[in-house]
Order: C-alpha cells, then structure tokens, then sequence
C-alpha cells in the first residue's frame, strides 16, 4: 500500500495543469470539468476549482466568457489563452520529459 | 408557530432556506471568505461559490418545495468542498512560483492605485501590512513618498481587469484612466 501523504501533494501540483488540458479542448463551464475529473485520480471540487481557475485567471492563462443557460443564470465558460496554450504545449513537453527521466533512470 | 425561513440572494440566484440552513450557509461562506482573505479575486471566488451552492441547492430540491432545509444543504456544502487555496499549503513552493507571475497593478480592491496589491501578490506579502508600512514611509518621508507611489503607478502595468467583475472604487478607477492617458501622451510602454 503507498503511503497515501506522498501521493496527494503529486495530484495536487498536477491539477493545474490538467486543468489547462481540460480547457485547452474546448470552452467549458466549471461542471463539465469537475466531470471530466470525476472517476480520475484528479476527481476535485468546486471549493478547490474556482480559486485555481481565479489563480489561472490573474496569471493570464485562462478567461472565461458569460454564455446565457437555458436552465439558469449565465454560466462562466473557461478556454485558455495564447499565453495558456504556450504554457500547456511546455509544461506537456517537461511531462514528457519527466516520463522518460523516470522509465530510464535505475536501467 | 410558524417555521420562520429566510430569502437568500445569491449571485444570480434566489433561493428560500430554513433558518438551520441558512446560518450554516453564512458560516460556510464566511469560512470561504476568511480562506481568501487577501486574494484579490475574493468577492468573484465567493460569488462563484454562492452560484454553486445555488445551482446544487436547486438540483437537490423540488421545485414546488417551500424553503431549502439544513439535511439538503449539508450534502451540497460537501459536494462543493472547503475552500482550498492554490498552492498555500507547500508555502516554499508558493513563493517561488509566485516569482514568475507577472509585477502588476492591481485595480480591484486597490485603495489609490494597487501598487499595494501589486508589490505584495509579487512578492508574496501581507497587503495590509505593506499599506502600513506604505503610510508610514509617507510620513517620515515627509511626503516624498507620494513620487515613489507614483512612479510605481507610472512603471508597473496594469493587472488585466476582470469581465464583468466587481466595481473598481473611485480612485483606483480614476488613476487608471489618468496614468493610462499619460501612457500614451508620452509613450511610455510598460510591457
């Protein structure tokens, strides 16, 4: 059994950039990523979701547009940014990267 | 006696809650707000989660039901989590990200400009903390202050705005528009 404490700070530094993958795909609103997470080792809340998305935000990685619902108020729908799309190609590259490093080292 | 229940805006939405409920509700939201106390984003984050706490307390109620009732609210507070803030709980970790973030004015929430709000998301500091030392740097100054503050205004750019956010307050409002028209008078690129 792995020690539960040494993994969580791993799915934590790694939402944001899920996060990125999520909306780099298409513009969404705050449900459709928690679903997309759901079931996934990243399965996350809203309490968490918003102020990484503010974060997200405020570093010019993501906007969102209001986009009217049929079954409410108007929703927030997020997509990434140019500077959010240049920050997700990197940061899939240096995951890339990181994979190799680990199946290689200790061969 | 009558049940006494309690008409909550929030956000966008109107909802009725049971008294229970709704001091569970404020204690949950005042929590949040204690959690973000200092991120500038605060009152949008709380409205986001006022939506959800709306969005799910809808879903898990009939329409024809009367007020939202504290064994329905519980579920959705769960639903929806604590508030958890990006990064605050590997601190070392936070403080060299927060490097890489771009030294900006921030306009929402600014007192004069938002060179405060700027310096310390920059740096990693408490805003309230560098006002004060702002303010006292102004008095044994002797006023000199006010052209270091201003030429903070002039040289650090402003921290896009938010789409449809909260009201900027007078003066942070006004002395954007005015450092903004000297920009461009003069040509000053600040990115």
């Amino acid at each position: 059994m792995t020690d539960e404490s040494k993994l969580a700070p791993i799915r934590k530094g790694l939402l944001e950039f899920l996060v990125l993958k999520i909306v780099g795909t298409e513009s969404m609103y705050v449900p459709d990523i928690l679903r997309r997470l759901a079931g996934t080792e990243f399965s996350t809340q809203e309490g968490t979701l918003y102020p990484l998305l503010s974060k997200l935000r405020r570093e010019d990685l993501v906007h969102y547009e209001w986009k009217e619902s049929d079954l409410g108020p108007p929703r927030k729908y997020y997509r990434l940014t140019d500077s959010g799309r240049a920050q997700l190609t990197a940061l899939d590259e240096y995951w890339n990267l990181i994979n190799r490093t680990i199946a290689d080292i200790g061969h | 006696m009558q049940r006494i229940s309690v008409t909550a805006r929030l956000n966008r939405s109107t909802l009725q809650f049971e008294e229970a409920a709704f001091v569970r509700l404020e204690s949950y939201l005042a929590e949040a707000a204690r959690t973000l106390e200092g991120n500038p984003d605060q009152q949008e984050i709380l409205n986001d989660l006022e939506q959800a706490v709306a969005d799910q307390c809808t879903r898990r109620t009939r329409p024809d039901q009367g007020a939202v009732t504290l064994a329905e609210l519980e579920p959705a507070l769960e639903e929806i989590g604590s508030v958890q803030v990006p990064g605050a709980a590997a601190a070392p970790e936070y403080s060299a990200r927060a490097a890489t973030r771009p030294l900006q004015q921030v306009s929402e929430g600014a007192v004069v400009s938002g060179v405060c709000q700027g310096l310390a998301r920059y740096f990693g500091l408490n805003v309230t903390a560098l006002r004060i030392f702002a303010v006292l740097l102004l008095f044994i100054s002797g006023g000199g202050m006010i052209l270091v503050y201003f030429a903070f205004m002039l040289l650090m750019p402003y921290a896009p705005l938010e789409p449809g956010g909260r009201p900027l307050g007078w003066l942070p409002a006004k002395s954007r528009v005015f450092i903004e028209f000297l920009r461009t008078k003069f040509r000053l690129a600040t990115n």
